[in-house]
């Protein structure tokens, strides 16, 4: 029986560093499910938990980095978004799991953007991993109760003039509402993160 | 008189050459700004969701290997020679590729054909040139995240025979590939 137990658990292992290897990317929790908290440094080093950022009433996610085009198009959307609705009760922090980006790097690019919101870096990608996150721009919604409700992209275009559906937008609206979320997932299109 | 003679000869020197050295400067500022390709530049073809539908699902009479990729997509970049290599491999006796572009449409005379030149790339190239990508993706794999770059190999019945996210091993590429072409096709 004991030896069973080993077999199974080396395979387990074999598994887990073959999809390490791999490059492969954990998948993404389910819709409905409960993220376990966490924390990570800011980019002056000092740790948040993420019910010390959370919002009261839902917190946004937003993988982020710092030399990617497409997540630097949205970079004016993010801030406007973190604006618009601090004032409703939900908080936006950003993640930057990329290990080419350093804090530093990570500190003057929001200075230089005018990225007002918490950004947090990820050493290890380890939060990128637990949420499966694979680009940047990249959003998960959760409620007050960390239970996620969305994932996926911010809108549909990189290009602010052609934004037809804005995803998180209308879930982040309806929780607020009360009302059941429409699309709970979108496609994140945008820059592979660079996994440690 | 011959002192006369002599200066006037130089003084006629030092305006020739004063005349040819802008003329020689313009010359290389203007090789340097407009150099003459070596190889044609690469055209770049737009694509919609539709386009895209019809390429992949098309009857063929051979295989058709398919990449996605981005300028701003660094594992892209770094897997493209050796895309490059199976191209020029394969494709003239026995496979089909295309790439398909996820950059800005704005890229698509600019960054996109540069880098495709850069890399002496001569497949076909398309630019995926939609308002919203996510069909597309839906379209090419519901279980596919979006995260380039991303391979898929389809067989002549258009039958998804291969698929990679991330950067792709040549290797098992190619072990792909052979399995769908004819025997001493490839090299």
């Amino acid at each position: 029986m004991k030896l069973r137990n080993l077999s199974i658990l080396l395979v387990l292992v074999f598994v887990i560093a073959g999809a390490a290897l791999a490059g492969e990317v954990p998948a993404p929790p389910a819709i409905g499910s409960t993220i376990e908290e966490f924390s990570l440094p800011d980019v002056d080093g000092t740790e948040h938990s993420l019910k010390s950022l959370a919002g009261k009433n839902g917190t946004v996610l937003l993988f982020i980095a710092v030399q990617c085009p497409v997540s630097n198009a949205y970079n004016e959307r993010m801030e406007k978004l973190a604006e618009d609705y601090k004032a409703k009760g939900i908080a936006v922090i950003g993640i930057n799991a990329n290990v080419a980006e350093d804090a530093a790097a990570v500190k003057a690019h929001a200075a230089e953007h005018k990225l007002a919101f918490p950004i947090l870096k990820d050493p290890g990608n380890k939060i990128a991993d637990k949420l499966g996150a694979s680009v940047t721009p990249e959003a998960y919604f959760l409620d007050a109760n960390n239970k996620l409700l969305y994932h996926g992209r911010i809108d549909n275009s990189r290009n602010a003039a052609q934004v037809e559906t804005s995803d998180l937008r209308n879930a982040l609206d309806s929780a607020l509402g009360g009302k059941s979320i429409e699309k709970t997932e979108a496609k994140a299109f945008g820059c592979t993160i660079k996994r440690a | 008189m011959r002192t006369t003679k002599t200066l006037r000869l130089i003084v006629a020197c030092l305006l020739l050459v004063s005349l040819a050295a802008p003329a020689q400067k313009r010359k290389y500022g203007n090789a340097k700004t407009t150099p003459k390709p070596a190889v044609p530049v690469p055209v770049v073809a737009a694509i919609d969701t539709d386009g895209l539908k019809s390429l992949v699902t098309k009857p063929r009479e051979r295989p058709l290997l398919v990449n996605f990729w981005a300028t701003f997509c660094d594992p892209c970049r770094e897997e493209f020679p050796d895309l490059v290599k199976i191209d020029k491999d394969y494709r003239p006796q026995s496979l089909d590729f295309v790439t398909v572009s996820l950059d800005d449409v704005t890229d698509i005379k600019t960054e996109v054909p540069k880098f495709l030149e850069a890399m002496k790339a001569t497949m076909p190239a398309y630019l995926l040139d939609v308002t919203d990508p996510e069909p597309a993706i839906k379209l090419m794999d519901p279980r596919w995240s979006g995260a380039l770059p991303a391979t898929f190999l389809y067989n002549e019945k258009g039958e998804e025979v291969f698929k990679h996210y991330g950067r792709v091993d040549p290797a098992e590429l190619r072990t792909a590939i052979e399995k769908l072409v004819k025997k001493g096709d490839g090299q």
